[in-house]
């Protein structure tokens, strides 16, 4: 184990986080986004009496087990005091978990925006309405954040963090609020469904061809919900389009604060690395990268790297050691030592390397979570990685 | 989409007890087929694993299409070539990637089946097509599988075969499914039209386990494990397309054998003339130890999958490469260690 820094200094990364409203963790799938943000609530929740609200997308398990809850539903649920005491862990203020209930959040945004409530209705009733709200690109990002402004603007909790979304590029939520308005914006689509809206019976001659071959393509129902769909999410656009501008003004404002969490793993750093430019683009505060599960500065050593080699290389050295031992040293045994070692060494090094290209992004706060491997109790090993937060 | 998942007491469910299948002849089952689906959770190295396949299809002499579906993939990169486009290119030796773009597909299978002419981008009609490719669903997913069992049908001016292998690089976890299962949905969507059969043709070649089959990746971590689990599930309880293998990425290698451990002992107590020859033992005895500790905890969840799935599960080391055709190679050359046969 390496020596685990002393917490609670004044340039901790908490310490950075401690005013903010709202923290988003971003970082692709697999980095331990999740159980980062939950260390993040814990520590603090630990170190100020903020009420602290941990919120996390479907599936809920991850972070349930990270904070040794049974199962984490829609309704916000307290980590017990004396569940956390029993950890070791003292706490000032309170940390609460919940899983965003991204669904309907998708459904009261429908209803606040459409004109009437029979609008709404036809919209949520639409077969087509499911699929998307279901796997429309962009609407599970983009809901995180509407549910995320919903609370925020409840304002019930003085600290909303959120992980994202585990996608293969965390970025697409950025970009969420833009393909929502798009989608429903199109102002070509009312050129599909006519002024009149009724569906494709009453549109436009330029159409017809396109309708014809739509007909023989899908059968002449599929196409008229569609343009009955559309017609009526038309209606929406406006209402959608305000409300993600307010979304991204909170998401740009100096009480919000953006965590990039990641591994040293090429990949997901490859798209943390980007991820930060593309934050500077986006002109949202960047407040720090976690950089999850580092290996031990001792593979890096040059004492240990000058043994591995000479164990590996050094042809003399069984002979040599037989002498002195007294007992058959077989080359093969040393060898093995060395071998399992030196792989660990390159993929230190390599991460090494990574690392130091952190430093590129410019003046960015950067804290290191090193591999922890003991057995220790969810809570326990929560509140290791707080401590180093 | 995240299909419902029925809540559990505990997070790891005890599972059915079957013996391991082996992973030996697992790979050439893989390279034998005309279309290899390669899913599994973000993060756990499917792109590689695609590249992989892709290579050592390639190197018996097969004509091999990559076939990139997410719109951010690297693939192409994975073959060490810069970009894929719409266009199959050549990324290495009879190996070719296409990136898979819906609406580019429709263009084409309207092309192809109605003779209707491509549209410029910038008419109200390609945009209304864009919103049924890209927003509606169905048809997105549709042209996913459409366009690889399209790519499976196509012939070269000789009639053969234009790719003896497609190997395609699947969307993260839930969506793939709602992909695979594309032609059924359409089925139900679509009663009428004459999209109809062209429907049921896509969904033959998915569902031909002589044909068709698919990979799973995973990590040898607690979530990987649970949702490759339930992944695996789902596609079986599906019915389409056939699993044949797991590949567990990042595996951390076995600790150093008995006689290794010993001398380490030794060395690490020994006189001050030997520590002198050795100085650096005792820091290389406390990094194996934890990369013991970190083997154990991944060769349970190893243990844990392997009896949560009845495909076999073949074990990738962590690697030191860094991203790109140089880890690609490495990952080809374990998955075929691993998968060698067993003489007896």
């Amino acid at each position: 184990m390496t020596a685990e820094r002393t917490p609670r200094n004044h340039d901790s990364l908490v310490s950075r986080l401690q005013e903010l409203e709202v923290i988003v963790c971003c970082g692709s799938g697999g980095v331990g986004k999740t159980t980062i943000s939950a260390a993040l609530g814990l520590a603090l929740a630990q170190r100020s009496d903020r009420k602290v609200l941990v919120l996390t997308v479907d599936p809920a398990r991850r972070l349930a087990t990270a904070l040794g809850l049974k199962d984490i539903g829609t309704e916000p649920v307290t980590v017990p005091r004396a569940r956390l005491r029993r950890a070791g862990i003292e706490m000032q203020g309170e940390l609460v978990a919940a899983m965003l209930d991204m669904k309907s959040t998708f459904d009261r945004m429908v209803m606040r925006v459409a004109p009437t409530r029979r609008d709404a209705e036809r919209i949520l009733e639409n077969r087509f309405y499911q699929g998307i709200s279901d796997s429309f690109i962009g609407s599970h990002e983009y809901m995180a954040m509407e549910a995320l402004y919903e609370l925020h603007e409840a304002g019930e909790y003085d600290t909303l963090i959120i992980d994202t979304p585990p996608s293969r590029n965390a970025l697409d939520f950025l970009e969420a609020p833009n393909r929502l308005t798009d989608f429903v914006g199109a102002r070509l689509l009312s050129w599909l469904s006519g002024p009149t809206r009724f569906g494709f019976r009453a549109i436009n001659l330029a159409a017809a061809p396109f309708l014809r071959m739509a007909d023989r393509l899908l059968g002449a129902d599929v196409l008229t919900e569609v343009a009955e769909f559309v017609a009526d999410l038309q209606k929406i656009y406006g209402g959608v389009q305000e409300r993600a501008r307010d979304v991204y003004k909170l998401l740009r404002s100096s009480r919000v604060g953006f965590v990039v969490v990641t591994t040293l793993e090429p990949s997901p750093f490859g798209e943390a690395e980007y991820f930060c430019t593309r934050l500077r683009e986006y002109r949202m505060p960047l407040r720090g990268v976690v950089v999850n599960r580092t290996w031990p500065d001792s593979l890096r050593n040059h004492t240990a790297l000058a043994t591995a080699t000479a164990l590996a290389e050094d042809q003399r050295l069984p002979e040599w050691l037989t002498e002195r031992l007294g007992h058959r040293v077989q080359p093969d045994a040393l060898h093995a030592l060395a071998v399992n070692w030196l792989e660990l060494h390159a993929i230190a090094e390599r991460d090494a390397r990574q690392l130091s290209r952190l430093a590129r992004l410019g003046d960015v706060h950067a804290v290191t979570i090193p591999l922890f491997s003991e057995e220790t109790s969810e809570l326990e090993g929560l509140a290791r990685i707080a401590n180093l937060l | 989409m995240c299909p419902p998942r029925c809540p559990r007491r505990s997070i790891l469910p005890p599972r059915r007890r079957h013996r391991p299948p082996s992973a030996a002849g697992a790979l050439d089952e893989l390279v034998g087929k005309r279309i290899v689906f390669v899913a599994g959770k973000g993060g756990t190295g499917k792109t590689t694993v695609a590249a992989a396949i892709a290579l050592l299809a390639a190197k018996t002499g097969k004509q091999v299409l990559g076939v990139e579906v997410e719109p951010k993939g690297d693939l192409a990169g994975a073959l060490g070539s810069s970009g894929a486009s719409f266009k199959p290119a050549l990324a290495q030796a009879n190996v070719s990637v296409l990136a898979l773009h819906p609406e580019e597909s429709f263009h084409e299978y309207l092309n192809t089946f109605f003779k209707v002419p491509r549209l410029a981008r910038a008419t109200p009609l390609a945009k209304v097509f864009d919103f049924i490719a890209t927003a509606v669903p169905g048809p997105r997913d549709m042209l996913v599988v459409g366009k690889v069992a399209f790519e499976e049908r196509r012939r070269d001016d000789k009639g053969r075969p234009a790719w003896d292998l497609i190997v395609v690089d699947c969307s993260a976890s839930g969506h793939v499914l709602a992909q695979l299962n594309a032609a059924r949905s359409m089925m139900q969507l679509v009663r009428g039209g004459m999209i109809r059969s062209q429907v049921e043709w896509i969904d033959q070649v998915i569902s031909d386990a002589r044909r068709t089959a698919l990979v799973l990746t995973a990590l040898p971590e607690e979530m990987p494990v649970v949702e490759t689990v339930e992944l695996h599930d789902q596609i079986v309880k599906q019915r389409g397309v056939r699993v044949v293998a797991c590949v567990l990425n990042r595996m951390i290698r076995a600790p150093v054998p008995p006689a290794s451990r010993r001398l380490l002992a030794q060395l690490t107590t020994g006189d001050a003339e030997v520590r002198a020859r050795v100085p650096g033992i005792g820091s290389i005895g406390a990094d194996l130890e934890l990369s013991e500790r970190l083997h154990r905890t991944a060769e349970a969840q190893a243990q844990r999958l392997r009896s949560g799935i009845a495909v076999p599960v073949i074990e990738v080391p962590l690697l030191a490469t860094r991203t790109g055709l140089a880890t690609t190679r490495a990952v080809a050359s374990s998955l075929t260690e691993q998968t060698a046969a067993v003489s007896p």
